[in-house]
């Protein structure tokens, strides 16, 4: 997978490398628009990282720029931005996506591997989905564990689902809010770990293998092996 | 509000404008006009005075001069009659009777010696005898018998006798009526055409008015780039338009510059904040102990806390200097409310608090949904974090037809008698609360950016109450006058 990051502050630029590179992808980098615009018309890239203040030009105009070119590889947008303007908006509706600065790593990785998967156009739609012993059935919306039935919410269910989806790699905190819940806020209180406690409660019995791991500060992993 | 708006014409300033000065316009012409008849009138009595002095000095002479014989009579009689015939105004007449003029001689006794005229003369006499006549002054005289006053000059003959010279006013009457009846029409016609003129004069101009009040209506919060139009004109109106255009540009200019001091503080802030975030979670994705991490995880949580509550800030002083750019979308509360007791229950029961909900049903509200949201769940937190166990919180979700009340109250301890009024102040937070004491202002910012309001308050029976009216449409906060409003809609 090749990743293009286009991000002027050298600070980021480092520490992203080394994770991205971790996680599969074959960085590029570029710290302006210009250079930014010469990378992608020599090489294919998979997936973009823009920043939206980089110092030559706005990230919305170079994307917008790279789009006319005939560069449909998704992009993930990076804000520094408080509030988000229409146009970043705009552009999410096109299959894009949109992180505000700070963003948490194990966020940043899910979000490029949505966009992938989104733009590789696998279905998902399967019936049932497998991790280890537990199994979920999306159409009777019920989940096992071995031979036993677990007794959840229907709550409960999307979430257990969503971790799943994510099998082996991480979720944050505010990956579940946006995702399960639809709300991108940062409550001051732990409203989303007492659901997972509660949820591993349900999943995690005694005498099985606990699935569902706290990262402390990270946030949570379903274990897939 | 439909019984103003039945007939928008009625109720527009052009139609109260045009009216007045019909008013004014028909009350100067009427004067003139009767000014006009006035003068007319004067000069036809002036002109048949003249005649009739003139008339009875000549008859007066004829009398004296022709000798008192036989023939006396005859000869003054068709003086009389020749003189008749000269009458001015007069109006030619079918019938050949001349009842216009007449002419008495009477004797120094008062009794007739000679008269021509219609009629037998005696009640002319009887008339004239009635009053005393200076002799050189026409003057009115009413006749029994006769429907029009005639006028009246006299002559005295040196014999002591007199000679009356008669003349009917209904020539000189209906003449005027005429004149009046003309005038009228006139009147009229001048009127209504110059009301109509008014009245389609200025409704253009108000006209102009009104585009312009639209168009300043429409550039809301999130707009400040459109303009109103100007038009060519160089008159009162041109200068209101332009003058409202630099207004807005000096408004739109400091809130760019608003903009750019938040977000260039906020970006100088992030990004160093995106980095030690990230460094902080390279070293704790390695092999630590559970020792070891501690510190960095907390270090995470105090980021996440500092940046919440630089984005909280900011927003908060954006706010207030009314310069919070707003997305807004068709949000429906009871659903959101629903989600977020979904979100927060589990946490609330936790902690040994109930919650419940009373909603009516769907209620959709224009709002920023994101801002909304983050309302939401700082009034939560603020229960979460400030109720002892057992207490309930209740939700209760109401609307009427141009706002949607959301009440959140709970039968804890209520607030603190210290934050007292400045509960929704920046840095105002009750002695025991962790928080950083910008979410009630943050509620309030939120609320009052979108032109609803907040209230909070302790509850009689204990508790605390807060209550949210937000209002359902938001794209028509601008007052526009009655006349306006059918448009408008």
């Amino acid at each position: 997978m090749r990743l293009l990051l286009v991000e002027d502050e050298p600070e980021i630029q480092d520490f992203l490398k080394q994770p991205l590179a971790n996680a599969g992808y074959e960085v590029d980098a570029a710290k302006d628009g210009r250079s930014a615009i010469q990378l992608a018309s020599g090489k294919k890239y998979d997936v973009l990282i823009v920043d939206l203040g980089l110092p030559d030009q706005d990230g919305i105009d170079l994307i917008l720029q790279l789009r006319r070119s005939g560069i449909s590889s998704p992009v993930l947008i990076l804000s520094a931005r408080r509030s988000v303007d229409d146009r970043v908006k705009g552009l999410e509706q096109g299959g894009d996506d949109y992180l505000t600065k700070p963003f948490a790593l194990a966020e940043l990785l899910a979000r490029l591997r949505n966009l992938l998967r989104r733009n590789l156009n696998t279905s998902e739609q399967a019936t049932r989905f497998r991790v280890l012993d537990l199994e979920l059935d999306f159409i009777s919306r019920r989940a096992s564990r071995g031979k036993e039935v677990l007794n959840l919410s229907p709550q409960e269910f999307v979430l257990l689902t969503y971790l799943c989806r994510h099998a082996g790699r991480v979720v944050t905190r505010s990956m579940l809010l946006s995702e399960v819940w639809g709300m991108r806020i940062q409550p001051n209180t732990n409203v989303v770990d007492v659901h997972i406690y509660r949820l591993r409660g349900k999943v995690d019995t005694e005498g099985r293998e606990p699935l569902i791991r706290t990262l402390r500060g990270i946030g949570y992993v379903l274990k897939d092996r | 509000m439909s019984s103003k708006t039945a007939n928008p014409v009625m109720h527009s300033a052009a139609w109260r404008i045009s009216l007045w000065a019909t008013l004014a316009f028909a009350i100067g012409t009427m004067l003139v006009f009767a000014m006009l008849h006035r003068f007319v009138a004067n000069d036809i009595q002036r002109r048949s005075d003249a005649w009739l002095t003139g008339e009875v000095e000549v008859l007066g002479d004829v009398a004296d001069r022709t000798p008192k014989d036989r023939l006396y009579g005859q000869v003054v009689r068709e003086v009389a009659e020749l003189a008749s015939r000269e009458v001015p105004d007069k109006l030619r007449s079918n019938n050949n009777e001349n009842d216009s003029v007449f002419f008495i001689q009477a004797g120094d006794d008062g009794t007739l010696k000679l008269w021509v005229g219609a009629g037998d003369g005696l009640p002319n006499l009887a008339a004239i005898r009635a009053r005393k006549f200076i002799s050189d002054v026409p003057c009115d005289l009413n006749v029994r018998g006769f429907n029009h006053p005639f006028r009246v000059a006299s002559v005295r003959l040196d014999d002591g006798s007199h000679i009356y010279l008669g003349l009917s006013e209904r020539d000189e009457l209906r003449v005027l009526k005429n004149l009046r009846f003309r005038f009228f029409c006139l009147w009229l016609l001048i009127v209504l055409f110059g009301s109509a003129i008014v009245f389609f004069v200025t409704r253009r101009m108000l006209n102009h008015v009104r585009e312009i009040t639209e168009a300043a209506s429409r550039i809301g919060q999130s707009d400040l780039s459109s303009r109103v139009p100007t038009g060519k004109r160089n008159d009162e109106v041109g200068h209101l338009a332009l003058t409202l255009n630099h207004m807005l540009d000096r408004i739109e200019s400091s809130m760019h510059q608003l903009h750019t001091i938040t977000e260039s503080l906020a970006h100088d802030l992030r990004s160093p904040l995106t980095a030690i975030r990230g460094k902080l979670e390279i070293v704790l994705s390695g092999d630590l102990k559970v020792e070891e991490s501690e510190p960095i995880v907390s270090a995470i949580d105090e980021l996440d806390r500092l940046t919440e509550f630089l984005n909280t800030s900011l927003d908060v002083a954006e706010a207030k200097a009314d310069a919070l750019r707003l997305s807004l979308t068709e949000v429906d509360l009871d659903e959101l409310i629903r989600v977020m007791i979904d979100l927060y229950e589990p946490c609330m029961s936790e902690k040994g608090l109930r919650m419940n909900l009373r909603s009516s049903g769907p209620v959709t509200v224009l709002a920023d949904a994101a801002l909304l949201h983050r309302v939401i769940s700082n009034l939560l937190d603020n229960e979460l974090n400030h109720l002892p166990a057992s207490c309930t919180v209740s939700i209760k979700l109401g609307a009427s037809e141009d706002a949607a009340t959301l009440i959140v109250e709970d039968d804890g301890p209520g607030f603190a008698s210290e934050i007292g009024l400045h509960m929704f102040e920046q840095r105002v937070k009750g002695r025991d609360s962790k928080g950083h004491g910008l979410g009630l202002a943050f509620v309030k910012a939120v609320v009052r950016a979108h032109g609803g309001s907040v209230t909070a308050s302790n509850r009689p029976e204990g508790g605390a109450l807060l209550s949210i009216s937000w209002p359902r449409e938001t794209g028509e906060k601008i007052e526009a006058p009655h006349s306006l409003t059918l448009v408008n809609r």
